[in-house]
């Protein structure tokens, strides 16, 4: 397996923290065109370098449009590497799928928002629906995907039924079984997660990641 | 330059306006603000979160203004952005009103424009303001604001049931609580004996539908009342919201342009996050005919405003308003802490001296970040009424403001990651007689103390 040269790395390290999606695309085709691995090129580089930005934003180093810039490079540069994989006839790795989205009623996205980019950061696939997503559409997503997870979120206190709405129609399709329900956002709390049946809660988008990873390991390991 | 009809030509824009994904709405937003905080010098200095600097004072409106000239607003619907230019902006700044006559007969309170460092003292404006409520107890909840003396008017929470059912936006639950919430605001006002005090909102409403269900002259909301119309962050607007704004206008009612702006968020830091509040009040005055504003700013993490970057942004928007408009505004202090506990009476002191002196009225509270059910009650709103005055009898100035929210920091700020939640309601007060009980009240005794020896002067408080 082909070590990242220094430069590249660095190059495409230092697109990633600054957010240049334009310097995040050259570098990972350098990277490409020089052989080095997809799968190096994201688990030695990429997925570092987002995590590494994900615990500056939770330590407010630095603020939501660098964490976001840094995303948005990061899908830039994920996409090209799925094309690459995909010409080679192999599949892309991931953590795993979630399906995520702010709750039928609910238009606040940013804690949403943060989260989807921090399980970006950290090797998942995120199918993000945005906001005011009824039930039934969290749950064909789901399908659709094949996803492991679905995350709801919830800002508003009037709002976070929605997150019930989903739980009874996971157990009314009888899927309850078949997907990781979690929840979240300022109305949610342990209380009411466990109330509403579901799998976990988190209060911080860093603890939704830690959430979803050791909900995936047990999920792995059953 | 629009015609006759600035709500159709909002409208219009929010059809007609260039297309743009909201990332990419986001990441100019953000992009622009630096640039202008950089191109007004505007700077943040921890130790002067309430700045007596004039000139930064203009330069953050200018910079405010430009910011929306230049950026507009996100319609979330269309995936438009709607525009207007600078003369149009100015023009409906014109034409928004300086004097608001709140609620009806002898209770009605005139809320004028303030100054910075004002003489007239502020009014305070409260209530649950949209945290979450429990069915249990809401009537004695809302009088325990309502009864308070440093109180001028109330705003219905957001309860979470009805009859026991989770509520859910956008149907009939949404509807009967809604009708419920504001009927028990008005029978809570006349149960005290201020039978025409304003009514600030129906919290519980979260859709239009919602909120126009408190529209009903006997019961309900009058036109004396007023609702919210909410921005999300930051500077974006959608039908739902819009649609409310002719029925408002039409109704009588006041409108109040709610604004959520969010520190570490699109803002950036502190001085950025000044400059979008400017951006996000003109925008409310221009797109939501605005009667007055509640500026609600929120930390991304701990999801307060007693911080120093919440004082510095409410101190220079206030200051920025203040000298370059004649609107009614109010702050509204969000505080990680909850009732019951004296760290909450210290956030809430710091948020409304810094208010008082930079020319809002008054306006909150939102106890543990607006979080826990039930975990706020009336003496802190109280409270903070009475420390708004204070501040302006005793004379206090932006320097001194300072000097006693950089005081009063050290007394809570432990807390921001490992919060106080306090109690709920029902434990702090008498529920019968609707009293806070023994350690709550002596929490305000504490707290009051520690203001006067920083330099307010209190006149006889209800539970001195």
């Amino acid at each position: 397996m082909a070590v990242v040269p220094k430069e590249i790395a660095n190059n495409l390290k230092n697109a990633l923290f600054q957010g240049d999606t334009d310097a995040a695309a050259s570098a990972t085709q350098a990277a490409l065109t020089q052989g080095i691995a997809p799968l190096v090129l994201v688990q030695e580089i990429i997925v570092p370098a987002l995590t590494e930005v994900g615990r500056r934003f939770e330590a407010l180093d630095i603020f939501l449009p660098e964490l976001m810039a840094a995303g948005e490079a990061g899908n830039v540069c994920t996409a090209i590497i799925e094309q690459a994989i995909l010409k080679s006839g192999s599949q892309m790795h991931s953590e795993g799928t979630v399906v995520i989205g702010a709750v039928k009623g609910d238009i606040h996205d940013i804690g949403k928002n943060i989260v989807t980019s921090l399980l970006k950061a950290h090797g998942f696939k995120v199918i993000d629906l945005g906001k005011d997503v009824p039930a039934a559409r969290f749950i064909d997503e789901a399908e659709n995907n094949r996803a492991d997870v679905i995350a709801a979120s919830a800002l508003m206190s009037i709002t976070r039924a929605g997150c019930r709405d989903v739980a009874d129609l996971l157990r009314d399709r009888g899927l309850k079984d078949k997907y990781l329900f979690i929840v979240g956002g300022g109305s949610i709390t342990q209380q009411y997660a466990d109330e509403i049946g579901a799998n976990g809660f988190s209060e911080t988008g860093s603890g939704a990641v830690e959430l979803v990873k050791s909900l995936m390991t047990k999920k792995r390991g059953v | 330059m629009y015609a006759n009809d600035r709500l159709l030509e909002v409208f219009q824009r929010s059809r007609s306006g260039q297309y743009m994904k909201e990332v990419e709405f986001d990441l100019l937003l953000a992009r622009r603000v630096n640039e202008l905080v950089k191109e007004y010098n505007i700077t943040f200095d921890p130790n002067n979160v309430c700045p007596a600097d004039d000139d930064l004072a203009d330069r953050v409106f200018q910079a405010g203004l430009q910011l929306f000239v230049d950026m507009g607003a996100y319609h979330l619907d269309s995936q438009r952005v709607i525009k207007f230019s600078r003369a149009e902006i100015l023009d409906a700044l014109r034409q928004a009103p300086d004097t608001l006559h709140l609620g009806e007969g002898r209770d009605m309170v005139i809320a004028r424009h303030r100054n910075i460092e004002d003489p007239h003292p502020p009014l305070n404006l409260t209530g649950p303001a949209g945290q979450p409520c429990s069915e249990e107890h809401y009537l004695e909840l809302m009088i325990s604001y309502a009864q308070e003396p440093y109180v001028h008017a109330i705003e219905s929470g957001a309860t979470l049931t009805y009859n026991g059912y989770d509520i859910v936006a956008g149907t009939l639950m949404e509807v009967k609580a809604v009708q419920r919430d504001a009927a028990t605001a008005r029978e809570a006002i006349r149960r005290v004996g201020r039978p025409g005090m304003h009514i600030g909102d129906c919290a519980t409403g979260m859709t239009a539908v919602g909120k126009m269900a408190a529209s009903e002259p006997v019961n309900l909301l009058r036109p004396c009342d007023g609702r919210l119309v909410a921005q999300m962050c930051e500077m974006k607007i959608n039908d739902d919201q819009l649609i409310r704004v002719p029925h408002l206008i039409n109704y009588g009612s006041q409108i109040i342009n709610l604004m959520t702006p969010l520190t570490g968020g699109i803002g950036g830091g502190p001085a950025g996050v000044a400059v979008v509040s400017v951006a996000e009040t003109l925008l409310g005055v221009v797109c939501y005919f605005a009667t007055y504003h509640y500026l609600s700013i929120t930390h991304i993490k701990w999801q307060n405003n007693s911080d120093p970057w919440g004082m510095y942004v409410l101190a220079m928007t206030g200051q920025a308003m203040a000298r370059n408009s004649h609107i009614v505004w109010t702050n509204d202090p969000f505080c990680v802490n909850g009732a019951g506990t004296v760290e909450n009476l210290y956030e809430v002191a710091g948020h409304a001296i810094i208010g008082s002196v930079c020319g809002y009225q008054e306006h909150g509270v939102g106890s543990t970040g607006g979080n826990v059910v039930d975990h706020h009650t009336g003496l802190e709103a109280g409270w903070q009424g009475e420390v708004g005055i204070a501040a302006t009898l005793s004379g206090i100035t932006r320097e001194k403001a300072n000097e006693i929210a950089l005081k009063l920091l050290p007394l809570y700020k432990d807390t921001f990651n490992n919060p106080k939640l306090g109690q709920p309601f029902h434990e702090l007060y008498n529920t019968q007689t609707i009293t806070p009980k023994q350690e709550w009240q002596d929490c305000y005794r504490r707290a009051k103390e520690t203001l006067n020896k920083l330099g307010l002067a209190f006149t006889q408080g209800p539970y001195d």
